[in-house]
């Protein structure tokens, strides 16, 4: 009899298992759906149309995808081989490397957004919550008015502002230690500070079109990227986020509350700031190559929680697959939607973002807890 | 009625209860307590002012007390989450504030009051996370903490909330769970901070069985922060009271339990009716300040500092 209960329970265990490896199974499937319209889309149309066939022909194009000389230009900066053709090089030049550098900004973005939202345990968390936007942000406008031979530096610099801006939060939260709330409020007092300081700089500068360029960047823009940027972010969105899935069990336990992650014997400070030091490592990696695209870091980690639950491994991958597909795909809208005018994706993001919220507000009662 | 006198100091009721506890393993300590001085950074004055404790190996002790007594401030000392200003705590002859985190996580497990876990976990998943100073940095689940969650999960009774996600939970069924949680870890000693406090009379009843199977199956020592006298009383082997930051009486709860000793260290008037499940203890009145001055002289006078209401 015990027996039997025994070989019950198991398979109820194993039927639970399933379903939620199959809840992420579909997420996970659901987003590469998504991301390949939206490739098909991003490559078929714009300024120099192609038929589906030929952008597809050109993506799976053996004669590039087997080229050790073309990823080699692809990836390291070489010289793009001469042999390519006037499609091949809209395809693998232009459109493509846009596509790239959305995927690694989604990834980056979602997956920040959820372990900014584990250490904060606040669901409203999001990368930007320890003020690290408003100190990229600032960075980009001294660079304009002030030191504008450093233009080409911008990417690295913001991302280095946004971490200075990070670190500085820690020292204003630190008193015998930090707590989730202390941070949340030094990251609105830095990010007040340093976000009016960089709006009083707009009135520094002259030229429209450097302000445009100002905006442009600080909405968040994927606009003329190409496969520079994703040498900028490859390497460090491949650090961070592995590190991120090596430390999903420390997640997990950070995620019960302070008491509990030190009763279980996890030196909480330490590793609070370890953790939140590879979520800026991966939010400075996004906002070098796209600036400050909004949203994206808090919707995405949330829709994954409520289909896939709270399991951090879980959420961290099912974040890696919908947030590049959530903004590759707002992508679409950003640069096809008013052609041949393109918006920032940010302005897109936010567009979807915040109807999100609304619903989210009408249809749970305590939204804001983990 | 029974003056207990004698009761009142504190030395000589902790030697009596190491001397006639009926148990073998008694006379072990699991946890040396020793002129400990603790308190909260900031706050002035410390909460728990020079107190030496045994807590016996392999029995249930319960912490009784007013509000701000500093129960739960020893409670925390234990289990090294306060460092002391003077004095230390003992676990195995060593310090508990020499451990390695996690070393000292695998001995001594501890529930505070006050528990939140994301809504959206499931409940063997908080369950395993009671394992993690099992685990290297590394390493992932083995059979083995599998065996303990299971165990775990079995002894806590919640094996049919399972596959319930944590925010689904009723009060009752999550504290039950929490305990599944800290059973997990798989420690010597358990501390369990006001693990009955909000419950209902069945979740309060299932909390304290599983606080007896660990007594009983298990060497495990559980020292717990009890609100309801009679249950301390019932459940426990040993009952320290508290009183404003000192150790006010500590033996078996037919010792402790006493109208006088009520009367002085919760300042209420009661009557304790002795029934076969232990005595119950029935509050009657809360006692006026100058009514205890007469009674109480002399005992007044002894411990006059200490009166004044501290933080816990």
């Amino acid at each position: 009899m015990a027996e039997l209960f025994d070989r019950l329970a198991d398979r109820r265990a194993a039927a639970s298992r399933w379903y939620t490896d199959s809840t992420l199974a579909g997420v996970a499937l659901g987003s590469v759906a998504v991301l390949v319209g939206a490739t098909l889309l991003q490559v078929t149309f714009g300024a120099f149309p192609l038929t589906l066939g030929e952008a597809w022909g050109a993506v799976f194009d053996p004669s590039i995808l087997f080229s050790v000389e073309a990823w080699r230009a692809f990836l390291l900066g070489a010289d793009i081989p001469e042999w390519f053709t006037q499609q091949q090089h809209i395809v693998w030049n232009i459109r493509l490397p846009r596509i790239l550098v959305g995927v690694l900004v989604g990834a980056n973005l979602a997956v920040s957004g959820a372990i900014f939202q584990i250490i904060t345990r606040n669901e409203l968390a999001s990368p930007y919550i320890l003020g690290v936007s408003d100190g990229a942000g600032l960075v980009v406008l001294v660079v304009l008015t002030a030191f504008s031979e450093l233009l080409p530096l911008v990417p690295v610099l913001a991302a280095i502002g946004g971490g200075a801006a990070f670190l500085l939060v820690y020292i204003i939260a630190w008193k015998n230690g930090t707590s989730p709330v202390r941070l949340v409020l030094a990251g609105v007092i830095v990010s007040t500070i340093f976000g009016s300081v960089q709006r009083a700089l707009f009135f520094f500068i002259d030229d429209l079109s450097t302000v445009m360029s100002a905006q442009a960047w600080l909405s968040g823009s994927l606009l003329n990227t190409d496969w520079g940027e994703v040498r900028i972010a490859l390497p460090f969105t491949l650090l961070a986020l592995v590190l991120a899935f090596v430390v999903t069990k420390e997640l997990d336990v950070l995620a019960l509350g302070e008491e509990t992650a030190d009763s279980l014997g996890m030196p909480v400070e330490k590793m609070r700031f370890a953790v939140a030091g590879i979520a800026v490592l991966s939010t400075a990696a996004a906002i070098a190559v796209a600036g400050l695209i909004g949203f994206v870091g808090l919707i995405v980690p949330h829709m994954v929680r409520n289909v896939v639950g709270g399991d951090s491994r879980r959420l961290l991958l099912g974040c890696l697959f919908l947030g590049p597909a959530l903004l590759v795909g707002a992508d679409v809208g950003a640069r096809l939607a008013l052609n041949p005018i393109q918006l920032p994706v940010g302005i897109i993001t936010g567009l979807v973002g915040g109807p999100y919220f609304l619903y989210l507000m009408r249809k749970t009662e305590n939204l804001g807890e983990i | 009625m029974m003056r207990g006198n004698e009761m009142s100091h504190e030395r000589e009721t902790s030697r009596e209860a190491s001397s006639d506890g009926t148990d073998a393993v008694a006379s072990q300590t699991a946890l040396d307590v020793d002129e400990l001085v603790v308190g909260y950074p900031g706050a002035d004055g410390p909460v728990i002012d020079g107190q030496t404790l045994a807590v016996p190996e392999g029995e249930v002790t319960a912490l009784i007390g007013p509000n701000g007594s500093g129960k739960s401030t020893l409670l925390k000392a234990l289990a090294n989450r306060l460092d002391p200003d003077d004095g230390r705590v003992l676990l195995d002859d060593r310090r508990v504030d020499s451990f390695d985190s996690k070393e000292l996580a695998r001995k001594l497990g501890r529930l505070s009051q006050q528990n939140t876990a994301p809504d959206t976990i499931s409940v063997e998943e908080l369950v395993e996370r009671g394992r993690y100073p099992h685990q290297g940095f590394f390493e992932s689940q083995t059979d083995g903490d599998e065996e303990a969650v299971d165990e775990a999960i079995a002894m806590a009774g919640v094996e049919h909330l399972r596959d319930r996600e944590v925010g689904t939970l009723s009060g009752g069924q999550t504290q039950l769970v929490w305990i599944a949680m800290v059973l997990a870890q798989d420690t010597d000693i358990l501390l369990l901070d006001e693990p009955t406090t909000f419950l209902d009379p069945r979740h309060q009843l299932e909390v304290m069985r599983v606080v007896e199977r660990l007594r009983d199956e298990s060497d495990t020592t559980v020292v717990l922060v009890l609100h309801d006298i009679s249950q301390a009383a019932r459940y426990a082997d040993n009952v320290v009271a508290l009183k404003a930051g000192t150790i006010y009486a500590n033996g078996p709860p037919e010792a402790v339990v006493t109208d006088d000793l009520l009367a002085d260290v919760f300042d209420i008037d009661s009557e304790i009716i002795e029934t076969k499940h232990g005595p119950v203890v029935v509050p009657l009145d809360p006692l006026v300040e100058h009514s205890r001055n007469e009674t109480n002289e002399s005992e007044m006078l002894q411990r006059g500092e200490s009166s004044s209401n501290k933080q816990e």
